[in-house]
């Protein structure tokens, strides 16, 4: 590793995690910009992110800076702009750069070549040089990249010649996505399900897609046809309908989806124990009652109030009207969902036109099933549980059905962020409101995406929750662009700054799958003899 | 015999300190200086911008006491220049430090050393040396200027009073024939009208009559033939945005609007409308900051280490009391 290319200031102080150096006046400098340190002392090469950067001059009187500016201004009021220079600014003024030490990379050992990047524990030697990366820099974090693409090192608003990616086994551990509107979170979704469909079966995705914005993109993919399953709650070409059995429905996926007191939940129970059938079959009977007033009083003995049953009744024949529900309990594509996950497949669920509880309810009965699914293939048939892939859940407006005020006990989605994980079922929650995900959920998250996040708050408890230290990179984080990212988990040593691929060019740039291997024809004389 | 008068109180003493300052009238004077000749009427003339001179030298001095042991104490001093041509530095020349021991006969060493044209008796202070240096830098500008060149000094055209009249004449008379201009500015003058600061003063008059923008300038007096070469002493605002106005000091001969012109056009930086900047350049390049005076102390200390001075010693003899009592 060479120690030359260009200088972009000499670092004087700050602490052995922080540190600050000096730059020419007109050096641009951006906050996330990757920069090194170059300890000559030592031989070591400390990695640094910038976190700030400010105005320095040489001029040490109070409101000097404000004087020169007030001086430029009026002259701009009187529109002489110029008439007074600041003669030799490039001496009289400079910039100042705040970092973060990331680490620093050991001398090369006696072979010449390999580095070590290790922790930040001593102080770089005062007035080191401060660089721009060489790729070499970047070299140790080859090994710790998964096989999920998310796009290129980022360093500042400059992309970097180095492939950021996650393992996918990092899906059973949860992954949060953080962004507000127009950051680019469906198309960072869109590349982690692309990367999926090329991992040639070791991850499943079961994609829940309330606006239908997946569903023409992720079909366009050049492996869409082998590794792409979709599921949709209306008629829509190229898909399957979205058919789910009353009787594979629990109460549970009703407690999850819909907001009930608890008199309405005294009469869910109390409709169960009446009808006594399997899952919610007895909830086609029930909407089909015209005399509720009668059936309550003769068939429940007038246990139930009338106002509660009626709120019940209203939303029974509302989910039995869905045209994705089926009564016949025979018809359900849950068994098929959990195939093609078991293939490593991309399944997307297409639940456009469903209303919001709706949708709730449908993901609730698939991950229920998922999450049985694996759980006992792990506990009862470990051989076929290694081999299963990793699956995880996609959720749009995590905030639903992981916020802090969900019931925990009947709400599948804590149960897979808690549980999960040794099941290798992991959650994918998006959202722009992480401040409204529950605290103790959050933290069971070990990769998150983070884009653009405007409100402090939701920065906060990122930052309470992620597993790297992002508290220097608010102002970062602040001010990303759309598809710009942080990715903090436990792979890499520091929170990544990432340019996501774009999925269309992503698309552009995949071959198509393999062809199958041609079988030959059985030779039926040999088997004859 | 008359009781004297009893002291002051503050609030008499800010009573007469605000006579003396809005009293517009009285007699003009340099509590400083004595060999000046005053201008019977002080007349506000408009200054023009001229091109910049094509070459400009600034001047300025620095010093530092770096161990005092009262009797005896070490000095340094040193004269920083710089050049400008063409709106940028092309010389930064701080000056070497000049060590010197003064107190106990020690100082007359640099008499020698540095070649004073002084009397061999004359009182050597860290005054004199910096001030010598200053002239010496000034004569050395003076040979390397280029025709036409403009050598700026910080303060007036007086070197301190020890150093012989005949030293100003030879410079002049160097600057002459080499075509170059000689001027001091002074960003802080003693010159008085009735007890008050005249140059405030006349930036109260010139406002009033020209307006809060004007470029202005004014003779105020010429040096007394008998004190060295003659001079004339100028007051002038050199920016329509300055804050104040200097005092500047040029050879009695020259032009002071041409001059002055050509000065102001060097005196629009942002940051000091109205000063040279080539001036402040110099200023800094001749501060000797407390890194400097301590970067000395180290080095002195390391001498004395080597020379077996014990600890001591040394602490009896530079330990500032004042500081310990202060402290206690």
């Amino acid at each position: 590793m060479t120690s030359g290319g260009e200088v972009r200031g000499r670092l004087f102080g700050k602490n052995v995690l922080e540190a600050t150096f000096r730059a020419a006046p007109d050096e641009d400098l951006f906050l996330g910009e990757l920069l090194v340190g170059v300890d000559d002392a030592t031989g070591r090469r400390y990695l640094f992110r910038v976190v700030d950067v400010t105005y320095g001059t040489e001029h040490r009187e109070p409101g000097w800076a404000e004087r020169v500016a007030g001086t430029m201004l009026a002259d701009d009021g009187r529109d002489d702009a110029g008439a007074h220079p600041l003669y030799e600014q490039s001496r009289r003024t400079y910039r100042v750069a705040t970092c973060s030490c990331l680490g620093y990379l050991t001398p090369p050992g006696p072979d010449g070549v390999r580095t070590e990047f290790r922790k930040p524990k001593s102080l770089p030697t005062q007035f080191s040089r401060v660089l721009a990366p060489e790729p070499e820099d970047f070299a140790f974090l080859a090994s710790r990249m998964g096989d999920l693409p998310v796009g290129m090192l980022r360093s500042g608003e400059s992309v970097v010649d180095f492939r950021v990616s996650i393992p996918g086994a990092a899906l059973s551990s949860h992954v949060g996505i953080f962004a507000t509107t127009g950051m680019g979170k469906s198309n960072l979704m869109r590349v982690l399900a692309a990367g999926v469909m090329r991992a040639n079966g070791r991850y499943g995705l079961l994609i829940i897609d309330p606006h239908g914005e997946y569903r023409g993109a992720l079909a366009r993919h050049p492996w869409a046809g082998e590794r792409l399953r979709t599921y949709a709650a209306r008629s829509l070409p190229n898909t399957t309908a979205l058919r789910i059995s009353l009787a594979e429905l629990g109460i549970d996926d009703l407690r999850t989806a819909y907001e009930w007191s608890r008199p309405q939940e005294e009469a869910l129970f109390e409709l169960e124990r009446h009808y006594g059938v399997e899952g919610l079959g007895w909830l086609a009977a029930f909407a089909r009652l015209d005399d509720l007033p009668g059936f309550r009083d003769v068939e429940l003995n007038g246990r139930i109030a009338l106002s509660t049953l009626q709120v019940v009744h209203r939303r029974a024949r509302r989910i039995v009207e869905l045209q994705c529900v089926a009564m016949d309990p025979n018809v359900s594509v849950g068994g098929s969902v959990l195939s093609d996950l078991l293939g490593g497949k991309v399944v997307l669920i297409d639940v456009s036109g469903l209303g919001s509880t709706e949708e709730v309810l449908v993901a609730s009965y698939l991950t229920r099933r998922v999450l049985e699914e694996w759980q006992s293939a792990y506990l009862d048939r470990p051989e076929q549980h290694e081999r299963m892939p990793v699956v995880a859940v996609v959720l749009e407006e995590a905030q639903r059905v992981l916020g802090a005020s969900k019931d925990r006990e009947s709400n599948v989605f804590p149960r897979v962020a808690r549980e999960g994980r040794k099941f290798n079922v992991g959650i994918c929650a998006i959202t722009q409101q992480p401040k409204l995900l529950d605290d103790e959920l959050l933290s069971q998250f070990n990769t998150f995406f983070i884009l653009g996040l405007a409100d402090e708050k939701d920065r906060n408890i990122l930052r309470a929750s992620a597993k790297q230290d992002i508290s220097a990179v608010g102002k970062e984080i602040q001010t990303l662009m759309p598809g710009e990212c942080l990715i903090a988990g436990l792979a890499a040593p520091f929170a990544m700054p990432a340019k996501v691929d774009l999925y269309d060019d992503l698309v552009r740039a995949t071959p198509p799958p393999p062809a199958p291997r041609p079988t030959a024809a059985p030779n039926i004389a040999a088997l004859v003899d | 015999m008359p009781l004297p008068p009893p002291p002051p109180t503050i609030e008499q003493a800010a009573a007469r300190l605000a006579g003396l300052l809005t009293y517009a009238g009285g007699t003009l004077s340099d509590p400083e200086r004595h060999d000046l000749v005053f201008e019977t009427d002080l007349s506000l003339q408009p200054l023009v911008r001229l091109p910049a001179p094509i070459d400009t030298w600034a001047v300025d001095g620095g010093q530092a006491v770096v161990a005092d042991a009262r009797c005896l104490q070490l000095v340094v001093t040193r004269a920083s220049r710089a050049r400008w041509r063409e709106g940028r530095c092309v010389l930064e020349e701080e000056g070497d430090l000049r060590p010197q021991l003064v107190g106990c006969g020690e100082e007359r060493t640099a008499v020698l050393t540095y070649g004073m044209p002084v009397r061999p008796d004359a009182a050597v202070d860290i005054g004199l040396l910096r001030d010598w240096g200053e002239w010496q830098a000034v004569a050395r500008s003076v040979e390397e200027a280029d025709a036409g060149a403009m050598v700026l000094i910080d303060g007036d055209l007086e070197p301190d009073w020890r150093l012989p009249p005949s030293f100003l004449d030879a410079l002049f008379a160097r600057a002459t024939a080499r075509r170059v201009t000689l001027a001091g500015v002074t960003k802080h003058s003693s010159l008085a009208r009735g007890g008050a600061p005249l140059l405030g003063q006349l930036e109260r008059r010139a406002e009033e009559a020209l307006g809060p923008r004007a470029m202005w300038w004014a003779r105020l007096a010429t040096t007394r033939p008998d004190s060295g070469p003659n001079r004339q002493i100028l007051a002038a605002r050199l920016d329509p945005d300055a804050r104040f106005s200097f005092r500047v000091d040029i050879p009695a001969g020259d032009d002071a609007p041409h001059i002055l012109g050509s000065l102001s056009a060097l005196a629009d930086d942002a940051a000091f409308p109205g000063y040279p900047y080539p001036l402040s350049v110099a200023d800094r390049l001749a501060a000797c900051p407390g890194w400097v005076r301590d970067d000395v102390w180290a080095q002195l200390e390391d001498g004395l280490d080597v020379a077996g001075v014990p600890f001591d010693v040394r602490e009896r003899a530079f330990t500032d009391r004042h500081r310990l009592m202060e402290r206690a």
